[in-house]
This record gives C-alpha cells, structure tokens and sequence, in this order.
C-alpha cells in the first residue's frame, strides 16, 4: 500500500455511524494494581482504531475485557449493543461468535495441523458437519491469507509471520463483525510486518470488519488506522487520524511518533 | 501471627472453591451435547497405550521382586507353599494399584498438567474460549475420562504380568509348574480381594486425571509455571492417591469385615 493509499484510508472516517463497541469509564484493577483507570472508546462499524501507549499500560487487558476474557470492576462495556458484564454463558458464546480475537502469538493450537485449526471453530461452534464445506470454507479463507500450501502443516514448522496469517484466517473463518488484534506485527521483521498490515486492510475490507488493533509498531498503525488513540497511565488521553497526531504539540504523544 | 494464619486459611479455602467450580464445570460438560469422541479415543491411546510398556515392566518386576524377597523367610518356617498366596492378594489388594497409580501420576498427571499449562501460557485455552468453542469440553472432559477409565485397565495389567512376575521368581530357585502357581494364587483370592481394588483404582485415575487438568488449566502465565504445574500435578496426585487409597481401606474394612 504506498503513501496515498494510506493518506485516503486516514482521512476517509467511518460513513456509517452505527457503534459496535462502546466503552464507557471502564476500570480494571489486578490486586492492588489499577491498570485500567478510566477507558472511554466508540468503535463505529467499518472503522479501525489502533490503541497505542507503551507497555504495561492495559491495552491487551481492554481488549481482553471486550472479548469476555477479564471481568472489569467497573463502568458500560457494551459489543454490538449488549452489556458484556450481563450477558449470560450463552449469550456470550452468541457474542463471541461475532468476534475475532487475533492472539500476539498466534495461538495456534499446537497438536492440530492448519486445516483441524481452521475446521476447529466450524465444527465445535457452528456445529457443521458436512466435509465439502468445511473444506471449502478453510481452503477460501487460507487463500485469503495467501498460504493455502500450508494446510497440512504443524504450527511448529510455520515460520513468525504465517502463524499469524493462520492466527487471522481461523478467526476469520467464523466471518466476525469485530476483529481484536493483539500486537498483530510483534516479534516480525519489517517486510512481514507491512505484509500483514495490508493484509488486514485487504481482509477488512472484503469481510466488512470493525477493528480494535493494539501495535507499537507506527507502520502498522499508519497503514491500518482510521483513528489512533494514545493509552498512558491507565487513560486514553489523545485521539486523532496519524496526521494530527503525528503532528501534536504534546511531546508524550508526538513521541510515539518520532 | 493470626493474619497469616487468616490468609493462609483464606488462600485454602479459595483453592477449595477454585476446585469445586473445576469440578462442577467438568461435570456439566460431560452431559452436554457434542462429546468430543475423536479426542477422548485420542487420550485413551496416549494414556493408556503409551504407558503399558513402563506399566508393564514394573509390574512384571513388582511381583518377581516381592516373590524373592519373600520367598526365603516363608521357606524358614515352611510355608514355601504360601508364597503363590501372599504375592496374589499383596499385589491385588494393594501394591498394584498403588504403585501403578503412583507411576502412571508421574507419567500421566505431570504430561497434562504440562500440556495445558503450555496452552494455557501460549494463550490457546484463551483462543479456543473467544472463538466461543468449550475449552472444558474438549480438553479436561476427554483427560479425566481417559484417566478413569485407563488407569483400571492398566492396573488390571499391571497385576496380571505382577503374577507372572512372582510365577518367575519362583523358579529362579524351585521348580514350580505356572498351573500350580496360578492355582494356589487365585485360590487365595476373594471376591472382597479383587472388587474394592479395582474399585479404588477408577477413583486414582479420576484424582490423576483432574489434578493434572487443573493445575494445568489454572496455571499462571510465564514459561516458569508450565514446570510448577507440571511438579505440584505430580505431587498433588500422589498425595490425593495415598488419602483415597487410605479411605478406601477403612470403606472395604466396614463393608466386607
């Protein structure tokens, strides 16, 4: 993706403002150690907001709380119109059926070959039975993530970046309406790194996906961000396309940036 | 002092808890439509049949061991004829399934407890509950099942080559006929013998298979706590198979005598 590519995704907002996420004072304490002091977010539907702030901060612990993984002690969470805190069990399988939770790792389970890691959320969740199709569906997503030739492969003989293609084609298996990435380009080398971030924009655009996405990395997040907001002390206290914020007179925000 | 005393008190009973919750999810998932039987056979194989070749041999010796350390005292008093007797209902009633339970413990508890503990740091229980699938279902239903069910068979085994064993270390320094030695053992044995032995043995591979589960699936994050669940697996089944072994002696006791 060249750099007017990336000027139009940042200026473009979402058209549509239906809010699929919405975050309101939320708090999260581990012990004496309050890491989310009072998180304020709305993710409108189309639209991709990387989370940036150093470590430590409590972006994985937001997202973490989204997907239904941590219970926060206080303030609305609320994912496609519904309060997580009172969803019951089934209610947040229902829900988590719509989201896609991309792992740092990969999470790759590690005694299934791709093809059973990709069939795993069809025939566990969506209880399909038929063959044809499964194979279908996980050849389809696997060619969307460019990597149909490692279907019969162990995670352990992928390599960094195609466990996280994988990570992403078997969420995105389940055609979720929200996609969490957690640090989707850590740990990759550069040339990757920009191949998975346009590989997310590519994939967004033909599954119609939201997205949360949390990076230090600021190729990724100039390639995949309709909007950044800044994360310190338990806050989210800047928000704004690249640009603007690339261009802030803050010097804790413009940091990130340099 | 009494604070300490108070949180450690606290920290116990909330373990306590943690397991009956553990417990009580495992139950409901066992019922629960979509029973993984691919995984479940999957785990048989690996418990069972992966653990009958160590099984197999400390049986075998078990029993060639007692009968040879055995074998010169009775003959002092006479009772050489006893020996088939007394390493048929030792073994059966109570070296067997112990010892068994222990190895498989060592072998079995601290590999599940490894295994998820790994999963569980890599974030793959994580992956497998936001994609809505039942990480319970799948992973701790299908082990303390395999568990339940293998360790019996694997003692049932485990006593048989122990017979043969003795039968073996018998004629290390007379010549006994395998008709006679089997005979004389199983003619020594009752039914209140061989019932609560096999009994007890389901409720050791249960201890095995959920210690191994839990301190798995509980464990914390950091590669350090995959070898903490790994150890306190083995230690925690060990000890839970020598306190159900000991209630299971008085239960026998008010039953049958």
């Amino acid at each position: 993706m060249d750099d007017t590519l990336v000027q139009e995704k940042n200026t473009a907002t979402a058209t549509d403002e239906e809010v699929v996420i919405r975050i309101e004072h939320l708090k999260k304490s581990f012990g004496d150690n309050e890491v989310l002091k009072d998180i304020n977010l709305e993710l409108h539907k189309g639209e991709n907001i990387v989370v940036l702030g150093r470590s430590g901060q409590g972006k994985s612990v937001t997202i973490q709380c989204i997907a239904g993984l941590l219970e926060p002690d206080e303030g609305k969470l609320e994912v496609l119109g519904k309060e997580v805190r009172e969803l019951s069990s089934e209610e947040l399988k229902e829900m988590r059926m719509k989201l896609g939770f991309l792992f740092q790792s990969g999470a790759l389970y590690d005694s299934m070959t791709v093809r059973e890691n990709l069939a795993f959320p069809l025939t566990r969740v969506l209880k399909m039975t038929d063959e044809a199709e499964i194979e279908k569906r996980v050849t389809d997503v696997l060619a969307s993530v460019g990597l149909e030739d490692a279907i019969d492969k162990l995670p352990s003989d992928l390599s960094g970046g195609m466990r996280k293609r994988v990570g992403l084609a078997r969420t995105l298996i389940m055609r979720p309406a929200i996609m969490l990435y957690d640090e989707p380009t850590t740990g990759l080398d550069p040339i990757t790194s920009r191949e998975i971030s346009e590989l997310i924009i590519q994939l967004q655009e033909k599954y119609e996906t939201s997205s949360i996405i949390i990076t230090h990395d600021m190729n990724c997040a100039r390639i995949v961000a309709d909007r950044i907001v800044v994360m310190n002390d338990g806050k989210y206290i800047a928000t704004g396309t690249y640009d603007e914020l690339a261009n802030s007179p803050d010097e804790l925000i413009n940091n990130f940036f340099k | 002092m009494a604070s300490a005393l108070t949180s450690t008190f606290n920290r116990y009973m909330e373990l306590v808890g943690d397991q009956v919750v553990f417990t009580g999810r495992f139950a409901k998932n066992i019922f629960r439509g979509g029973f993984e039987w691919g995984e479940f056979v999957r785990q048989c194989f690996i418990v069972g049949y992966l653990s009958v070749g160590l099984v197999g041999i400390t049986g075998f010796i078990i029993g060639f061991v007692l009968t040879l350390q055995t074998q010169p005292t009775l003959k002092e008093f006479g009772a050489e004829s006893y020996v088939p007797g007394m390493v048929s209902i030792s073994i059966i009633r109570e070296i067997g399934p112990v010892i068994i339970a222990l190895i498989c413990a060592g072998k079995i508890a601290s590999s599940i407890g490894a295994e998820l503990g790994s999963m569980k740091v890599t974030e793959q229980i994580d992956a497998m509950e936001v994609s809505a699938a039942n990480p319970v279902q799948y992973l701790v239903v299908t082990r303390i099942l395999a568990c339940t069910i293998m360790v019996p068979l694997l003692t049932i085994m485990a006593d048989a080559l122990a017979m043969a064993g003795g039968w073996v270390g018998v004629n290390v320094q007379d010549n006994v006929s395998a008709t006679l030695f089997f005979r004389k053992s199983f003619a020594a044995l009752e039914f209140s013998d061989v019932v609560p032995s096999v009994v007890k043995t389901f409720f050791f591979g249960y201890a095995i298979g959920f210690v191994g589960c839990y301190k798995g699936y509980h464990s914390s994050r950091g590669t350090e706590s995959v070898g903490r669940a790994a150890n306190s697996a083995v230690v925690s089944a060990s000890l839970w198979i020598i306190l159900i072994d000991a209630v299971a002696v008085q239960i026998t006791n008010l039953i049958y005598y």
